[in-house]
Order: structure tokens, then C-alpha cells, then sequence
């Protein structure tokens, strides 16, 4: 919330601050508005923790124009470092996200490196293959898990000097998850603004003009990549310890499909589109199921309609209908 | 006066209010895959514990209540596993029989253990289930990587008395851990012979000619065999065996003989000697009440005799109702802790045995495959 009113005391007309302070108000109030019982609580924290990780992805997709199948490789090391240092060497939750950070912005630079020159399909593919022998490593590595993963995770611990937040239970876990949503918002729609936002938009855009303006293509697409994976690194950082398990299950299509739909299905460059996506998705899965096969081939089956159909997503669909229609 | 009146109204409220909680069903849960390429084997342990249920409900239900069913699908994923156990406990049912994968298994636990609720996994093998960390009260009826790895050995040493052996591993964690866990057990054993050689294969893998031609040269007298690739590469290995013409004996780990096998594979099986926990037609189960009754209700309900997975599902559920009829509570704490470490009698495997973790103490057929064609196997006696 800091950062939001911070940003709203600079340059934020007094109404829209309003606006987001009941917002903000209203949402962290949600899972007590639904009735607060611990389904409404669990539901609404993966809600927010699978939101965090799809931003990420979102980054990259929305400011380079290219699509990340590598983003499970960065939720994995969130999830991997949560559960291997907190087992292992008893850290707390700050040392923890501090080692995220440090472990996928490094990941990030080498990923980037190798794929700069790469784009579209060819960089789909690298990140993908790059994820996909992540994998492979995980799995058979017993030294951080292996195949059985990481389990007896102790609930999360954020000291404050003068006292230690306890995140032991899904109502404890909620307002950790909510200021981790919030802080990925704020420091999204800080980005595209930022220079290094718009340099970004003006490369993927017009990459003429960009070099001619003496603007470092590559430079700029290293960074952006780079930003995008402690993003998506801290949602897995948090989901361990939701779910006080870690395994190889984390480079799963599931959570794959679930980054790719949330980032499409609304429209990019929306700044609520992935939380709204990933609200959608979850939503039906735990609610509105058609089985596990059927949901699936529903998935994929909207998730190829939108691309094929409304490649921006449903904003896009609603603007045309209205074009249409008036 | 007064206080006897007093006295008198607590009583009746302190009693009268359990029992009014006691109306209704008491409702089991049960978490397998449904769907996807595991659905089938998840179906099968769901539908074994829905009849185990109509079973005990047709001879007058459980503390004298009806037991219903909620059945929901993991998807063989983690992440939906857990999404499916917080809606478990949202329907506040009084157990939990879950799990056909590990990991799915494993990130469920501790939901269940903090919310309070009895979880009892039917088929998940990984050790760290029942380690105690992510459920101190973890209860497993299927067999453990350790046990398994004793019988094979032993069959091994004792049996065959095989002065040599050789190893023909899965290159993955299940066909490293098991034999690991074999040449463990022969050091127990004061195995006087040696292992000559260890051939390695991908899980993928249908060719095998290679690994099979070194172990010829080797002639071991007895070949220790990993590979859980039941349609395909165990069939192609089976096949290529025989063709390779070995004459060591092929001992198969312990549950990799399954239906498939012997339909693909046929007459190349014969002579194949396995173990496993679960016959419905094999002494002594064919000696067991409980089991006969089962058999014969799984057949009429479905039409097919019930796997090793099916009558787990079923014992996981009998396991369960016994000790919440022997100590008259649903209680998560006094019900598991009136099975770890304990004896229930009248399940399908018999007298169920506990260990002090909560794993199901296996008793095994050690079997040799007679005519592939028919998947008719011969009980080997076990000293």
C-alpha cells in the first residue's frame, strides 16, 4: 500500500488515489466479504500467488512481443530456494526471497544472453528447452529433492525486528499474498512508464526508429527479461510455502498453460488482464469443472479461439463488437 | 433442588449434543486421478472403496450411520491436488483415502494434518510419506521400496542360492532406489557371492538387445530386473529375452508384472519369477472371507476382478471403519492411533499389521509365471 500512495501523492489526481484506496481496501477485504472460510481464503491466496507468477510472463509477452516457455524454470527456483534453504539452513522468509531474487535475475541474465539474437519461435523454443533441462536436473538431483521433491516446509516467517509475522495458515498467508499482488501491480504500472518500459515498447514496435534514436536493442531486452523473472520468481517463492511441498511438479504444463492463457485471454498491455485471466481460470477449475479432461480440452480450445480469433485478447473482442455496433 | 435440576439440564445438553453432531452420514472422501493417462488405475481404486462403503452401509453402516462418498480427481497433479483437498475439508468430511501419485500425495499431507483431517494413503510408494514430517500420523497400506527390496533379495540368496548376480536397472530414481535397496538388504543377508555387472536402460527404451547380449556373456546366475514401462519396454524385454536366448533366471522387481505384460508379451513370460502383495485368486487370499466377498462384489458391480490397486483402495477403507468402530470415535488422532502399530483384523488382506510409522506390514506371493498366455502364475513357497 506504501507504494501506491506514494506514487499517488506525486502525480495522481485526489479522485483515482480514492479510487484505488477503497480498491485496495476492498479486495484485501475480499475473503472476509466471501464469507471468509478457509476454501475462500486458500482460493483467493493461489488466486493472487498464480496472478504474481503470470505477471512475469506478461512482461516479457506485453514489452518485447515475445512469448516465455521458459517462466516455469524462474517459478521453480522461487519454489527450489524457499524449500532447499529453509529446510536445509533454517532461513527465514527474507533470506529466502533474497536468494529468489539473486537466483533468477542470474538465471535470467545467462537465459537472456544465450537468447538475444533469438526471436518469435526461435526464442519460444530456447526458453522452453531451457526449462525443459531444468527439469530434467530437478528430477534426478536428490542434493535439492529429486523426484520426490522437498517436503516438511515450516510455515513462512517475516521478522520485523520487533516481532515476526507467522504465515502458518492460508488466513495468515492471504495479506502476504495480497502485498506481494499489490507490489507487483504498483511496480508494473510504474514500468511502463519508466524509460526503460517505453524503450522497450518503442523496440518491439519500431525497431528502425529505436536504433536510430541510439537505443541498445539488445541492452533493453536483456533488462526487460530480466526484471520479468524474480517477478514470477517470488509467486513460486511464496507457493512453497502455501503448499509446504516442493517438487519437480513446478515445471508442469499446468502452471505453463495457466501463465500462457492468463496473458492472452484478456489483452496485453491491460494492467489488471492476468489478474483478471488467472481469477477466470482458477474460478472455473474449483468451481465451475467439467473434469479433468474436459477442462483441459476446454482450455486449450479457448485459448486457440482467442489467438486465432481476437489475437488481443477479449478487450479486443468488446472494442470491436462496440466499433461494430455504433 | 435446584442444583440436581441444574446438574440434570447439563447432562442431558452435554450428552443430548454429540449426539445430535452424530446424525448423518459419516462421509468418506477419496482423491485419485480420474482422468488423464492414470485415470483408468484411479477409477478402479475409487470404485473399490465405493463398494468396499456399500458393503459396510448393507450390513448396518458405521457407529450405526450410513457412510456416503465424495470421490474427487487430482488430474496426477499437485496443484489441483491441493485445490481438491482444501475442498475436502470445506465438505467436513471425517477421512481422507488419497493418493496414486507420490508427489500429489506428498503436497496434500499437510493440508490435511493442519486442518485436522485422517488421510490415509492407499497407493503412493515414495518413502517420504511416511517420514513424519509433512504428516506425523501418516497411514500407508501399499507395499514400501524397502520391503520389496528384502523379498527379491532374499529369493535371491536364500533360494536360488545365486553366487552371482547382475543387475538390469532403470536409469531413474525408482530403478536406482530399488537397487540400491537390494544390495543393501544383501549385505544384511551376509550374501556370499557378488554383483558382476549392472546394465543400464532409459525408461523409454524398447531396445535392449545390447545390455542383453553383455549379460549372456556374464551368465549370472540370476538377473535382478527394474522397468516399470509396462506396455511397452517391459514386453519388448520380456521378448528379446527369450530370443537372446539367457539361461539365468529373471527376477522381476516386485509389482511390475502387471495385465499388460501378459498380454502383449504372451508365452515369452513363462519362466518369469516376481512377487507382489495382492492375488484375487492366489493363496492365501483365496483363504480370506472378507476377500471373497469383495471379489465377488467387484466383479458383479464392474464386470472385472479386482488389481492390487483396487483391493488397497478397498483395505485402506476397511482399515479405517474397523478402528472407528473399535474405539467408537471419528477423531483424527484416536483413530490413526488405533491403527499405527496395531493389528485390524477382518480386511482383504486378512489380519492387517501396522508398523509404528503407519506402513501396512506386506505379506508377499513369490510367483513364477507358468503360461504367459493366460497370465497363470505358480505360488513359489517362501522360507
Amino acid at each position: 500500500m506504501t507504494v501506491l500512495d506514494s506514487n499517488s501523492s506525486r502525480s495522481m489526481p485526489p479522485l483515482r488515489a480514492a479510487a484505488i484506496v477503497i480498491f485496495v481496501a476492498l479486495g484485501f477485504l475480499l475473503p472476509q466479504l466471501l464469507g471468509g472460510t478457509p476454501v475462500a481464503y486458500s482460493t483467493l491466496t493461489t488466486i493472487a500467488i498464480f496472478a504474481v507468477m503470470c505477471y512475469g510472463v506478461d512482461i516479457v509477452l506485453s514489452y518485447l512481443g515475445e512469448v516465455s516457455l521458459g517462466h516455469t524454470l524462474f517459478w521453480a527456483v522461487g519454489g527450489y530456494a524457499a524449500a532447499n534453504l529453509s529446510v536445509k539452513y533454517g532461513l527465514n522468509g527474507w533470506g529466502t526471497a533474497v536468494a529468489t531474487i539473486a537466483l533468477c535475475i542470474a538465471a535470467a541474465a545467462f537465459l537472456g544472453a544465450v537468447t538475444l539474437r533469438t526471436r518469435e519461435f526461435v526464442f519460444s523454443l530456447v526458453t522452453y528447452a531451457a526449462a525443459v533441462v531444468t527439469y530434467e536436473i530437478a528430477f534426478n538431483w536428490d542434493a535439492i529433492g529429486g523426484s520426490d521433491g522437498i517436503v516438511g516446509i515450516s510455515a513462512l516467517k517475516l521478522p520485523f525486528g520487533f516481532a515476526t509475522y507467522v504465515g502458518a495458515t492460508q488466513e495468515d498467508l492471504w495479506p502476504v499474498a495480497f502485498a506481494l499482488l499489490l507490489l507487483t501491480l504498483a511496480f508494473i504500472a510504474r514500468f511502463r512508464r519508466s524509460n526503460l518500459g517505453t524503450r522497450a515498447l518503442m523496440v518491439q514496435m519500431n525497431p528502425a526508429l529505436a536504433t536510430s534514436l541510439g537505443i541498445d536493442q539488445r541492452k533493453v531486452r536483456l533488462a526487460v527479461f530480466m526484471i520479468s523473472a524474480p517477478i514470477t520468481g517470488l509467486a513460486g517463492w511464496l507457493y512453497a510455502y502455501q503448499r509446504a511441498y516442493v517438487g519437480p511438479d513446478m515445471f508442469e504444463t499446468y502452471f505453463l498453460v495457466m501463465m500462457l492463457t492468463a496473458v492472452v485471454l484478456v489483452g496485453r498491455r491491460i494492467l489488471l488482464g492476468p489478474l483478471i485471466s488467472t481469477a477466470i481460470l482458477i474460478i472455473q477449475q474449483n468451481l465451475f469443472s467439467l473434469g479433468g479432461d474436459w477442462n483441459k480440452i476446454v482450455l486449450g480450445s479457448v485459448l486457440t479461439l482467442v489467438l486465432i480469433f481476437w489475437p488481443a485478447g477479449l478487450v479486443g473482442l468488446f472494442r470491436r463488437f462496440r466499433k461494430t455496433t455504433a | 433442588m435446584n442444583k440436581t435440576i441444574a446438574l440434570a439440564i447439563a447432562l442431558t445438553f452435554g450428552l443430548a449434543a454429540p449426539a445430535f453432531a452424530q446424525q448423518g452420514p459419516i462421509k468418506v472422501g477419496t482423491i485419485f486421478p480420474l482422468s488423464g493417462g492414470a485415470g483408468p488405475d484411479g477409477q478402479s481404486v475409487t470404485n473399490s472403496v465405493k463398494l468396499a462403503i456399500e458393503q459396510i452401509n448393507e450390513a448396518g453402516g458405521l457407529l450405526g450411520r450410513k457412510i456416503t462418498l465424495v470421490s474427487k480427481d487430482d488430474e496426477s497433479t499437485p496443484a489441483v491436488g491441493v485445490s481438491r483437498a482444501n475442498e475436502m475439508i470445506a465438505e467436513k468430511v471425517d477421512v481422507v483415502i488419497e493418493g496414486w501419485n507420490s508427489p500429489v500425495t506428498l503436497a496434500m499431507q499437510p493440508i490435511f494434518a493442519r486442518a485436522g483431517i485422517l488421510d490415509i494413503t492407499a497407493v503412493s510408494k515414495s518413502d517420504l510419506i511416511l517420514a513424519g514430517e509433512s504428516n506425523p500420523l501418516a497411514i500407508r497400506i501399499n507395499s514400501s521400496n524397502g520391503f520389496d527390496a528384502a523379498v527379491i533379495a532374499k529369493y535371491v540368496v536364500e533360494t536360488l542360492k545365486a553366487k552371482t548376480v547382475s543387475f538390469l536397472t532403470q536409469n531413474d530414481v525408482y530403478g536406482n532406489g530399488f537397487q540400491t535397496a537390494v544390495e543393501a538388504e544383501f549385505k544384511k543377508l551376509n550374501f556370499a557371492g557378488q554383483v558382476v555387472s549392472t546394465e543400464k536402460f532409459a525408461f523409454k527404451d524398447t531396445d535392449f538387445r545390447v545390455q542383453l547380449t553383455n549379460l549372456k556373456t556374464t551368465n549370472p546366475d540370476a538377473i535382478i530386473v527394474t522397468n516399470s514401462s509396462n506396455s511397452s519396454g517391459l514386453p519388448a524385454m520380456v521378448e528379446q529375452y527369450r530370443q537372446a536366448d539367457l539361461k539365468s533366471p529373471f527376477v522381476g522387481a516386485v509389482g511390475i508384472m502387471l495385465p499388460t505384460v501378459f498380454k502383449v508379451a504372451g508365452d515369452a513370460n513363462n519362466g518369469v519369477v516376481s512377487a507382489d502383495i495382492y492375488f484375487w485368486n492366489l493363496p492365501p487370499f483365496t483363504s480370506i472371507p472378507e476377500n471373497m466377498s469383495f471379489v465377488a462384489g467387484f466383479k458383479k458391480a464392474y464386470g472385472v476382478e479386482p488389481d492390487k490397486s483396487a483391493a488397497l483402495g478397498a483395505a485402506a477403507l476397511q482399515v479405517w471403519a474397523r478402528a472407528v468402530e473399535a474405539t467408537k470415535s471419528l477423531d483424527r488422532k484416536t483413530v490413526a492411533e488405533a491403527i499405527r502399530g496395531k493389528t485390524i483384523k477382518g480386511t482383504v488382506f486378512g489380519d492387517a499389521t501396522f508398523l509404528p510409522n503407519g506402513q501396512l506390514q506386506p505379506r508377499y506371493v513369490l510367483f513364477k509365471v507358468v503360461d504367459g498366455k493366460t497370465a497363470k502364475l505358480e505360488p513359489l513357497p517362501q522360507n
